[in-house]
């Protein structure tokens, strides 16, 4: 008579997985620093991520992605379906959580300097992370299709076309036509829904197993002293556990501005009045500014030139201090101003009204 | 650099970084609540005033935050701002203002609405300054030097002639260290629709849109027509409330979309009823879409006139320069491109003076053609053979009371005159001028209005029956009465003109009713009441 061999060997057997690999990824050793939740924010945009799909996921069964009955779909996903509001506030606010700790682990890892050799890669990685979680944001605006959204899109897909050489050819792609329309929607649906997702989770993928590979930067704050001992800790429980408690306490602030602050909806898409002020979500303001201190073209130019630098800046950085002995405090220095310059810019256009 | 210098500048940026979020936030919110109108836009311009008049006047400066002026950073100057040279202006803190807001202020930003107006009959209102109703106001109801009831009375709907208090050499009186023209409080404050300006301009726009909170839900309300078109003499506001009208406006108010921003379309924005405004002003639906007229012509689309002793069809002329005027169907029309000659009152020298002016023929609006959008409006709610009895039964209340009782009254007024039994240049001297003003002027026009407005009351027992009542026991014994008082010949004339009168088949049922319809009429009441 044969043994029944018990689940967990039939499980085996379905699925030929050394499952005590897991064990071992899970018990890597991550530094001291990561105890304070300031160095967690990696993980915070992971959290974020997966509440926007998730979010994201329940909106998809009710909105309809055509220019007569968008407006109304949200409409009724944010007055008639139950929870509606709340689910499209969680996914609105999450999204907005998110391009701030995308902005506030960036800056983490800009200052510290965990963007060196040989983690280049992962930091041009997290740059693009954080246009296409721009990105992400931007079309996800456009599909409510009320006033602002539409005119918004409208100026986007302007700024699209001056650029260089492949501006009118971006903006026709991304309008579906010679002028935001039916088919814009339909574009930035599939953009929303399909392909940004996909881009994303491919990225976000790469970027952990890039910093898996690497391992976490190793930090040592002058005049601390911890014990050789002490210098690591598990990633799982003691790390993972971290993480958890931000992640509730990240739930507990989305559904307390979810609450206060829920998503409302202006008034519907008109292509014939131009509603008084056009602008569009916070974090293009800077570009908004820039575009009304200079020109549509250089506005442009200056933006996608300075993103290229940041996206580059390891490799740059690394060939002036090989070239011109570039010391590490005019990094920080450089780093501080192009902060600055994008925090004075987004204030100055909120109030430039 | 040290980590932890990094750590203070890492700490820094991000704390300006939550900062700067939490000024967008802010900002955001503050311009939110001020494009839903939650919060006014003072611009630099105004904020002077603003500021001062929070003290000196708190509950108009809250009035104007409430509006959708505010709203849109329109404010106190922009509106009150004066022109070198206006008689009204004076330079106060630096600014030269005038405290008359007239249309032509408002024109600045208003400019259709502003043409519409200035040909309507609201604009002309203020020419009732020369009729009979003033004549009582002033001469009948007043004293040498004291035309009170004038001014509290007919003027604050009609209108006065805005006229500065003046020195013995004729300049205009001003007072304080800014030079304040004095006003004759006797012709301000004053909000009468047809009010005549110092800049020329006819009426008030306030008398609909009642400063300074400008409230489209006000304007729309029939209570606001209801200040003016009220009373013994015109009751449409009484008339609209016995209505079904009405009675359906003020069960279902809360489903009347009046404080809609902008177009406010009957059949789109709201249905339960219909108000002043809906029919006689705003926009409605069509099979073919919005019509759009939402007019401040206010006669735009009536196609009779219920006011004068026998009523008329009306048709429109309308000249190159945009200057109306409306023909009773018994005047010849003429042709398009014609030059015609027009009577124009206007104000010179704080006087109304009539002035002729030729004109060329723009455009001819038929009387049908008015009444064919006034049914347009109709239409939302019911089909055409509904709306079309009912104007056969309004027209056929206008002609029974023209053909029986009006046209028969004037003639015998007319005759008196002729006569020499009245003096033309003495219309109240007699009762029998009394009693047939009274009944075309009020109960002539309560009949006429009622049917026009569906009031079965105010067209029978406030209109018909009280027209007829006079006209036989009163208006007819006091024709004979007056020509007495002229010898007895013209006593005798005047019973044989009756007596021909009342022998006329509408009047013979005085003389008794038929045997049948008498045993019908107590037969009537004695099943009703057992008597």
């Amino acid at each position: 008579m044969n043994r029944d061999p018990g689940l967990r060997q039939r499980l085996q057997e379905m699925v030929p997985f050394d499952w005590s690999l897991l064990r071992h990824i899970g018990s890597e050793p991550v530094p001291y620093h990561l105890k304070k939740w300031w160095f967690c924010l990696g993980g915070t945009v992971l959290y974020l991520f997966i509440i926007q799909v998730v979010t994201g996921i329940a909106l998809t069964f009710y909105y309809v992605p055509s220019p007569d009955e968008a407006y109304a779909s949200v409409a009724a996903i944010t007055r008639e379906v139950r929870f509606g509001w709340f689910i499209r506030s969680l996914h609105k606010w999450s999204a907005q959580f998110m391009i701030v700790a995308v902005i506030l682990h960036m800056l983490r890892v800009y200052f510290t300097g965990a963007y060196r050799r040989p983690r280049q890669l992962n930091w041009c990685i997290g740059f693009l992370l954080l246009g296409t979680t721009m990105t992400f944001g931007f079309t996800g605006y456009s599909l409510v299709y009320e006033q602002l959204s539409f005119w918004g899109a409208t100026v986007a897909t302007n700024l699209a076309e001056a650029v260089p050489l492949v501006g009118p050819l971006l903006a026709y792609f991304l309008r579906g036509g010679a002028e935001v329309g039916e088919n814009t929607l339909t574009r930035f649906y599939i953009l929303h829904i399909g392909v940004l997702p996909t881009v994303a989770a491919l990225l976000v993928g790469l970027h952990i197993l890039l910093v898996r590979l690497h391992g976490v930067t190793e930090l040592h704050f002058e005049g601390e002293t911890v014990r050789e001992d002490e210098r690591h800790f598990a990633f799982w429980p003691e790390h993972g556990t971290t993480e958890l408690m931000i992640g509730v306490l990240l739930m507990y602030l989305l559904t307390l501005t979810a609450l206060i602050f829920p998503a409302g909806l202006g008034a519907p898409a008109d292509p014939t009045v131009t509603p008084l002020h056009i602008k569009p979500e916070w974090y293009f303001y800077f570009n908004f500014r820039l575009l009304k201190l200079t020109s549509l073209r250089l506005s442009v130019v200056l933006t996608l030139a300075a993103g290229a630098v940041a996206f580059l800046w390891p490799f740059i950085e690394e060939w002036l201090s090989r070239r011109l002995k570039f010391p590490d405090a005019l990094s920080v220095l450089l780093g501080t101003l192009a902060f600055l310059s994008f925090l004075v810019l987004t204030v100055w256009e909120a109030f430039a009204g | 650099m040290s980590l932890t210098v990094k750590r203070y500048v890492v700490a820094a940026l991000s704390f300006l970084f939550l900062l700067a979020l939490l000024l967008v936030a802010y900002q955001e919110s503050r311009r939110f609540r001020q494009e839903a109108g939650l919060e006014p836009v003072v611009t630099v311009a105004n904020r002077g005033c603003v500021d001062c008049h929070r003290k000196d006047g708190p509950a108009l400066v809250m009035e104007w935050e409430f509006s959708r002026h505010a709203q849109l950073g329109v404010g106190c100057v922009d509106c009150h701002t004066a022109e070198k040279g206006d008689l009204d202006g004076w330079t106060h803190e630096g600014v030269l203002i005038s405290a008359l807001v007239t249309p032509k202020d408002c024109a600045r930003c208003h400019a259709r609405e502003h043409e519409e107006f200035s040909g309507s009959h609201h604009a002309r209102a203020g020419e009732i300054l020369a009729s009979l109703d003033n004549v009582l106001a002033e001469k009948a109801a007043g004293m040498p030097g004291n035309i009170a009831d004038a001014v509290n009375g007919c003027w604050q709907c009609h209108g006065s002639i805005v006229r500065f208090k003046r020195d013995l050499q004729g300049q205009i009186l001003r007072v304080g260290k800014e030079a304040k023209p004095v006003i004759d409080p006797d012709t301000w404050p004053n909000s009468g629709m047809g009010r005549l300006n110092p800049d020329g301009s006819k009426g008030s726009c306030h008398a609909c849109h009642s400063r300074h909170a400008f409230q489209a839900s006000l304007s729309r309300s029939p209570e606001n027509c209801g200040k003016c078109h009220m009373g013994p003499d015109h009751p449409q506001i009484e008339i609209y409330n016995e209505s079904k009208h009405g009675i359906a406006f003020y069960a279902n108010r809360g489903r009347m979309n009046l404080d809609k921003v902008g177009e406010w379309v009957l059949g789109r924005d709201y249905s339960a009823a219909p108000t002043c405004a809906t029919c006689h002003i705003s926009s409605y639906m069509t099979p073919q879409g919005v019509y759009t007229a939402n007019s401040h012509d206010v006669g735009e689309r009536i196609s009779w006139t219920l006011r004068p002793v026998v009523s008329t069809k009306l048709n429109m002329v309308v000249y190159e320069d945009g200057f109306k005027e409306d023909f009773p169907d018994t005047r010849p029309l003429p042709t398009i491109g014609d030059l015609v000659e027009t009577l124009e009152k206007v104000v010179e020298n704080e006087r109304l003076v009539s002035r002729k002016v030729s004109r060329r023929v723009a455009r001819i609006v038929s009387w049908e053609d008015r009444r064919k959008v006034m049914k347009g409006a109709c239409l939302n709610c019911h089909n055409d053979t509904y709306v079309d009895n009912f104007y056969k039964q309004f027209d056929d209340l206008v002609v029974l009371y023209n053909e029986k009782f009006a046209k028969p009254a004037q003639a015998l007024m007319d005759e008196l005159v002729a006569d020499g039994i009245l003096n033309s240049n003495a219309p109240f001297e007699h009762d029998v001028q009394w009693t047939f003003y009274e009944l075309w002027h009020h109960e002539g026009r309560r009949a006429r209005h009622g049917a026009s407005m569906m009031g079965p009351d105010y067209t029978h027992w406030h209109g018909m029956y009280e027209v007829a009542k006079h006209f036989y026991v009163k208006f007819l014994p006091e024709v004979i009465e007056a020509a007495a008082a002229k010898g007895p010949a013209m006593k005798q004339k005047y019973e044989d003109r009756v007596k021909r009168l009342l022998g006329r088949d509408e009047h013979v049922w005085q003389k008794g009713l038929s045997p049948q319809e008498a045993e019908a009429l107590r037969k009537m009441y004695e099943e009703r009441y057992n008597q």
